[in-house]
């Protein structure tokens, strides 16, 4: 048994019980061009008369779009009637499959989810393999929403009756997370409000400063805070209801008053049990005093032996071989320094608590130390504070031991402190709830007020004029690399080439084209710069390669599509989306030309350069 | 039967069959094991021996038929209403009968042409938006399109702007080339990060980023005047809202959006559509009407095929049993368990 169903199985299956025109929904672009693959030799052809209606449809369809003339796919789509559509191909190819899927030519038609939520494309049948999608490099289970995104392509009006959504099994696929999707309520949708630094500045320039907190508020993310803030404020109010009975007594804070007391209560009960304790600074000490360690004591240094407690004494005790073979015991306190020096030391239990040869061997090593050895850092943890006597002696001062309300008091000092607690909790949530919107805003302006874009009075300063044209990803590090002069002379093929490599966010990995000497210092140069931004603006991924395809295509007129196609692996839709996102970038730049001419001659020249071949004949 | 021939049998039984025999005959059976309910009923046995093997016996046929009935059904297609013999202690979604394969596939094909008729949900959206903002959240493919048409063409008589917004370029290329074939090319023009043509018409088509930053132009002063004639702002594909990385443009269309401009939020059905409509009522001058329903035009069965090629329907019912993600078919169940065990969980079969 396969651990899917073959395609061909998979189409004469659905042709045979009429539930064709239908969509497969693959896991990957690969899948789908695998499942193309199958259908090679399979000997499912269409009457003639299909197939002849499909020629005719692509003819018409190639007379617009003549870079889908060559399609390697255009063979089984013609015989088969089917075709794969996924986001590899150009979108002269998806056009040209949507059209022939419209006028209801087509089979069947292999696909990635990326069309579900993409195109008006509907069929009679979806029939879905997985339950999970590739979302930035992990597997995640689909959500409702879009298990009914899919299944939604099912039906079409006015052309069907009923629509079918069908699950096959795939190694990949839970059950459960489909039957849940198809049967569900989507979920509900949150705001992803996030504020950029164009945001800010163009928020700054059409409105005064104080103004603006009334516009955040007015964004579907503080009305979700407002929620979950609304419903904090309700469990406030019942906390304030349970506090009622806790009111003031005898005395109005009686809560903090009780605590006190109480504390200071028991720490006395503490504080007279009798115990030898060291002094922070030489307990800290005791776990580096072992067998072999060399100290300074008040007169010349030594090397331990042995560390005990002694009956008499307040203090550990350590035994210490000094020079000339003495053997000394002293407390730890009279150990000044402890070195950062270990002698080895193999221990006895009885006098003098290390084996003869070892003792030997230590009082020569303890002759021929150097003259300056380093001390060992020792950190101090600091004690536990003791309650300041003061208090504890004015416990007498207290009015609790005789107050009328004390036994009340001590019963509902447990719930009430509790309750105070949650009372705090709430009210500080509440108001970071009702304000986090303007503080991340204030987060910005300091950035964008450190940089320059901003005065300290939040006036945009001349840079922050033009810098707010810039409405893109990585806008800060464009700007700063326009401010570093970075691209001047910099001609358009550099120019685009970088800010592919900008605009490029995929990390399908494509190999490696040559890349020019003055692309490569340039792009080091934006990198170190991207890395000194990064407190303050994510990286990109700066990828030289995406970077070297473009500048071979703006700087080389005579490329021609099959040819830069060549130089990557990357796929042809891919190398179309890099090239038009690069357009919108370089448009971008482009728009601050009144204070930056060349640069924004340079960015329309390359926009120029860029549009030809397939670029020019799509919308 | 002698003793021991009736604890093997009892021994070999689910252990609800044998709560269903203990009861009225052992006091308090089901705080008992299957060791302890064996013991039990065995001493019970002694008083009344062929009393309880006559029951016994008929459990266990009511059983087997039970279980024969739920997977030959789809050979058979026209399945006997299989009659229970007791009905209690049975739940309540194995009472109904699963449908057969042939039922599921009926009424399959293409409809008669029909004079179209806009739906009851698509005439009060556009009525609303005659004094209001109108959200409208429906399972996909149910046509709202046509109220995005309807209100362009009423807006257009007026002599208003209309401004159409989609997150994706390709969606607003195909967009394009339905609004200037419904309302001819001079009437329609197109504004994406590249493509700019015949941007004076008064139906505008532009990705939702091109008109977040034609609001905040206007804004700071570089005043585009047709937005003073702005009539109506339709977002298509709003719950685009939620997006990680581009959602916050749609919140900025709509916190800009000129007062005087309608706005129509077009959505695929979301969990809390309610929460939009408020917050456009708590931003904007009107009370935003919210129209939303989940049903499909076109009726959706769902099914399930197994890679040796067989196929039944997924749920036990017709259509899907909305809320009920549980009421598998017995048959397609079977056949993913089936799938399930042939698979390691590597995902490699084992041949």
């Amino acid at each position: 048994m396969p651990p899917s169903i073959h395609p061909v199985d998979l189409i004469t299956a659905l042709r045979h019980k009429h539930l064709t025109p239908a969509i497969v929904f693959l896991t990957s672009r690969r899948a789908c061009d695998e499942a193309m693959e199958t259908f090679d030799h399979a000997d499912l052809v269409l009457p003639p008369a299909r197939q002849e209606a499909i020629a005719v449809a692509l003819e018409r369809i190639t007379i617009q779009h003549p870079s889908i003339a060559e399609h390697p796919l255009i063979p089984i789509v013609r015989r088969i009637g089917v075709a794969a559509h996924h986001a590899g191909h150009l979108p002269s190819w998806k056009i040209a499959i949507e059209e022939l899927m419209r006028q209801g030519h087509l089979d069947a038609v292999f696909a990635t989810t990326t069309l579900a939520a993409g195109v008006d494309f509907p069929a009679r049948t979806v029939v879905i393999t997985q339950s999970s999608i590739r979302k930035s490099r992990d597997f995640t289970d689909l959500t409702i929403g879009e298990v009914q995104q899919i299944a939604g392509r099912a039906g079409r009006r006015g052309k069907d009756h009923v629509g079918f959504a069908i699950v096959t099994p795939s190694p990949y696929i839970d059950l459960a997370v489909l039957t849940k999707g198809l049967t569900g309520q989507p979920e509900a949708i949150n705001s992803q409000f996030t504020i950029s630094y164009p945001m800010v500045l163009n928020l700054l320039k059409a409105h005064p400063h104080e103004h603006i907190q009334g516009i955040l508020a007015k964004s579907f993310a503080q009305f979700q805070l407002n929620q979950r803030a609304e419903l904090l404020e309700q469990k406030l109010d019942a906390v304030h209801v349970q506090m009622e009975p806790f009111g003031p007594r005898v005395c109005t804070d009686w809560i903090t008053q009780w605590h006190t007391f109480d504390h200071a209560r028991r720490h006395r009960h503490t504080r007279h049990q009798t115990h030898r304790s060291e002094p922070p600074e030489i307990s800290a000490r005791l776990p580096f005093l072992t067998p072999g360690r060399v100290v300074g004591l008040g007169r010349g240094r030594g090397i331990v032996l042995r560390q005990y407690r002694s009956k008499g004494q307040k203090n550990s005790m350590l035994t210490v071989l000094r020079p000339d073979s003495a053997v000394t015991e002293c407390p730890v306190t009279s150990v000044r320094e402890v070195y950062d020096r270990t002698c080895d030391c193999a221990e006895t239990p009885t006098y003098p608590w290390c084996s003869t040869d070892t003792f030997d061997r230590l009082s020569h090593q303890l002759e021929d130390l150097p003259s300056h050895v380093p001390v060992l850092p020792i950190l101090i943890s600091p004690g536990i504070e003791p309650l300041p006597d003061a208090i504890v002696q004015s416990l007498g001062d207290f009015p609790c031991p005789t107050c009328p309300s004390r036994p009340t008091c001590q019963k509902d000092f447990i719930t009430a402190s509790r309750l105070r607690q949650e009372q705090q909790r709430h009210t500080k949530s509440i108001q970071a709830l009702r304000t986090s919107l303007w503080h991340r805003f204030q987060e910005r302006v300091e950035v964008l007020q450190k940089f320059g874009y901003l005065t300290p009075t939040t006036q945009l300063t001349m840079d922050g004029e033009w810098a707010r044209l810039i409405r893109i990803d990585h806008s800060l590090l464009i700007t700063e690399l326009i401010r570093a002069d970075a691209f001047t002379g910099a001609d358009p093929s550099l120019l685009a080439g970088v800010l592919a490599s900008l605009a490029h966010d995929d990390d399908r990995p494509g190999a490696f084209p040559r890349i020019s000497t003055g692309l490569s210092s340039l792009l080091g140069q934006v990198r170190k710069l991207a890395e000194s931004l990064s407190p303050y603006e994510d990286p990109p991924l700066l990828r030289a390669d995406v970077a070297a395809l473009v500048e071979r295509w703006v700087a080389d007129p005579t490329l021609t599509w099959i040819g830069l196609c060549r130089l990557t692996t990357m796929a042809e839709g891919d190398i179309y989306r890099l090239l038009a996102r690069t357009l919108e970038f370089l448009s971008q730049v482009q728009a601050v030309k009144s204070t930056h001419p060349g640069l924004a001659e340079s960015a329309s020249q390359a926009l120029t350069l860029i549009r030809r071949g397939v670029l020019e004949e799509l919308p | 039967m002698n003793t021991d021939e009736l604890e093997q049998l009892l021994a070999q039984q689910p252990v609800a069959l044998l709560h269903r025999l203990a009861r009225g005959r052992i006091h308090r059976h089901f705080r008992a094991g299957k060791k302890r309910l064996i013991e039990l009923l065995l001493q019970h046995s002694i008083q009344n021996r062929a009393g309880l093997e006559s029951d016994l016996q008929a459990l266990i046929g009511e059983q087997h038929s039970r279980s024969e009935a739920g997977s030959s059904r789809i050979n058979h297609p026209p399945a006997i209403t299989h009659k229970k013999a007791s009905p209690r202690g049975v739940g309540p979604e194995s009472s109904e009968t699963a449908i057969s394969l042939s039922a599921w596939l009926e009424g399959l094909g293409v409809p008669s042409p029909q004079p179209f008729v806009p739906d009851p949900w698509q005439s009060e959206a556009l009525s609303a938006l005659n004094e209001t903002d109108v959200v409208i959240s429906v399972p996909t493919g149910s046509g709202k399109t046509y109220v995005a048409v309807e209100a362009a063409r009423r807006a257009m008589d007026d002599n208003r702007t209309v401004i159409y917004t989609s997150p994706l370029k390709a969606l607003s290329n195909t967009k394009y080339t339905e609004f200037s074939r419904i309302f001819g090319f001079e009437k329609v023009g197109i504004l994406t990060g590249d493509r700019q043509e015949n941007g004076q018409a008064p139906l505008l088509i532009m990705t939702t980023e091109i008109l977040r930053n034609l609001l905040y132009d206007a804004a700071s002063g570089e005043i585009d005047v047709r937005l003073d004639t702005l009539g109506l702002v339709i977002l298509d594909e709003s719950q685009y809202l939620a997006d990680p990385e581009r959602g916050v443009v749609w919140e900025e269309t709509i916190i800009f959006c000129p007062a005087q401009a309608r706005l129509l939020l077009l959505s695929a059905s979301i969990g809390n559509p309610q929460d939009i409509a408020d917050w456009l009522t708590s931003i904007r001058s009107t009370v935003c009407r919210l129209v939303r329903h989940g049903k499909r035009t076109v009726p959706l069965r769902a099914g399930y095929l197994h890679p040796n090629g067989k196929l039944t329907p997924l749920f036990r019912t017709l259509g899907i049993p909305y809320g009920h993600p549980s009421q598998l078919h017995p048959e397609a169940k079977r056949l993913f368990l089936e799938y399930e065990e042939e698979t390691l969980p590597g995902g490699r079969p084992r041949r």
